[in-house]
């Protein structure tokens, strides 16, 4: 199509949309509604994902040591981590070191550990994992050798966790693209409706100009261009509906469960996300638009 | 051929010449507008072809009969004018669809509304303009892309005598231009007055021509 089609689509869509603003209107709050929705699994699981991202990065095991290991049972368990390639470093926590980090992290019941005769904190081994150098199988492996091992008393493996998390993520993930797919569908129907009212209104305009032998693509045009409109202004909306709520609620949530997030926090979608956010709106208007424009034959 | 074997033509054979002036003539429901029709490719034939210079048109694709239709200026009884745009708009919004430059959109528009004496009812409303004017514009409109071919609806059947008369003259002023002009009416008078080739239809069939 040359630029003067494209010109005459837009210039034509516009007036059309100015003709009918209440439904446009509607139309516009539909996509937006739809997208917000959308948008804002979106948001969750972007934060989700940088957050698991950030702890699988810090992921760790923590060996709990029997009280009444041996000296040969604690160096064969040092030589099996030192011999792993996914043990990055690892650090000994003594019963001692347990406490005074108790003590530390929970003042409030400190008191109650100074009660006891006997320290019941167990001494411990940190290790810090280097996940690019095994993968989730071997990392799992040697989790279950530390299990068995003599002289360990448990072993809490973080990544078993963020695991389940990062499938939570991707749970909500694909419920945001059903619940927002279905919405879109909604969407689009709804687009069709309003563009296809706008066609209605300009129908005897429409069919004089196949009459008079205008090209069919000049005359479906108007009506795809002025769903694209509807379509990216409904996405505009949303956006910054977004951001809205994202603004609202970001500190009573960083408030809550702001350590989790670590110093970065929350953050909104990246600009690559908030632009397809956009061009996915306007292709839903695309489509809205061309159902109705398959109208004009 | 309509549904259930009803025939709105039937063995209808005719030839027009380039250049010429022919009536298409018969009572209501003979058949007139669906000929007329057939040839804007509004419509297909169900059995038969219709041959515009050679081409049959049941053939041409979309885009095809819209580039036809560019070539075929269509003149309706009910003028079908855009009421929300001026004379200048209605007149001009097929050079501008396709993508004649504004100057070159308004010198075209204004030549034509000039030669049918409208050029100061260019900034008009149609339902502003009498029904002789409202017809001239839509002459207008059927001319402004320059056809080789006008077809014309019953084109005086909503005016008085002396409108009538005067569209007539405007067809025949096209025609002498060396544009292929048909026109349906039952307005036998008018005919006489004009006095070219006419094709009588009744009840679908082609009588014999006068």
């Amino acid at each position: 199509m040359k630029m003067h089609g494209i010109t005459y689509c837009v210039e034509e869509a516009i007036a059309s949309l100015r003709r009918q603003p209440v439904s446009v209107v509607l139309s516009v709050l539909t996509i937006a509604a739809a997208l917000l929705v959308l948008g804002g699994f979106l948001l969750a699981t972007v934060n989700l994902d940088r957050a698991v991202s950030r702890w699988s990065a810090a992921a760790e095991f923590s060996i709990y040591l029997r009280d009444d290991i041996s000296q040969e049972q604690r160096v064969a368990l040092n030589a099996l981590l030192a011999r792993h390639p996914a043990v990055a470093s690892r650090e000994y926590v003594s019963k001692a070191d347990a406490a005074a980090r108790f003590r530390r992290d929970f003042p409030d019941l400190a008191a109650g550990l100074a009660d006891l005769e006997q320290n019941p904190l167990p001494a411990s081994i940190e290790v810090r994992l280097d996940t690019g150098k095994a993968d989730s199988a071997a990392i799992e492996g040697l989790a279950r050798r530390l299990q068995q091992a003599a002289g360990v008393a448990d072993v809490r493996f973080d990544r078993r966790w963020l695991d389940r998390l990062a499938a939570i993520a991707g749970g909500i993930r694909w419920a945001g693209w059903l619940l927002g797919g279905l919405l879109l569908v909604a969407a689009i129907l709804t687009v069709a409706t309003v563009v296809r009212l706008a066609l209605h209104a300009r129908r005897d305009e429409v069919d004089i100009m196949l009459l008079m032998g205008a090209p069919i693509g000049l005359l479906r045009g108007p009506l795809v261009a002025e769903g694209i409109l509807q379509g990216g202004a409904g996405a505009m909306v949303a956006l910054v509906l977004l951001y809205a709520v994202f603004v609202l609620v970001r500190g009573p949530f960083m408030t809550a469960f702001g350590p989790a997030f670590g110093e970065a926090g929350v953050g909104f979608l990246p600009i690559g996300s908030a632009v397809l956010l956009v061009l996915g709106g306007m292709a839903v208007g695309c489509a809205g638009g061309y159902l109705a424009a398959r109208n004009v034959r | 051929m309509y549904g259930r074997g009803i025939y709105a033509l039937r063995d209808v054979s005719l030839v027009v010449d380039k250049g010429e002036f022919v009536f298409l003539t018969g009572p209501s429901g003979a058949g007139k507008s669906t000929l007329l029709r057939l040839l804007l490719r509004q419509e297909l034939a169900t059995e038969g072809s219709v041959k515009v210079a050679g081409r049959d048109l049941a053939k041409l694709t979309p885009g095809q009969a819209q580039a036809y239709r560019r070539g075929v200026g269509f003149v309706f009884q009910d003028f079908k004018l855009i009421p929300s745009k001026t004379v200048l708009d209605n007149v001009g919004l097929v050079p501008r669809v396709l993508g004649a430059t504004s100057v070159q959109q308004q010198r075209r528009t204004f030549q034509v509304l000039k030669w049918l004496g409208l050029q100061h009812r260019m900034n008009a409303y149609p339902l502003e303009l009498s029904g002789g004017e409202q017809q001239r514009v839509a002459i207008a409109r059927a001319l402004v892309n320059e056809p080789a071919i006008i077809l014309a609806d019953e084109p005086t059947g909503n005016l008085d005598p002396d409108l009538s008369l005067e569209i007539m003259n405007l067809f025949r002023d096209i025609n002498a231009r060396g544009t292929t002009v048909l026109v349906a009416t039952h307005d036998r008078e008018l005919m006489r007055h004009v006095g070219r080739r006419s094709f009588t239809l009744d009840h679908g069939c082609l009588l014999e021509p006068s």
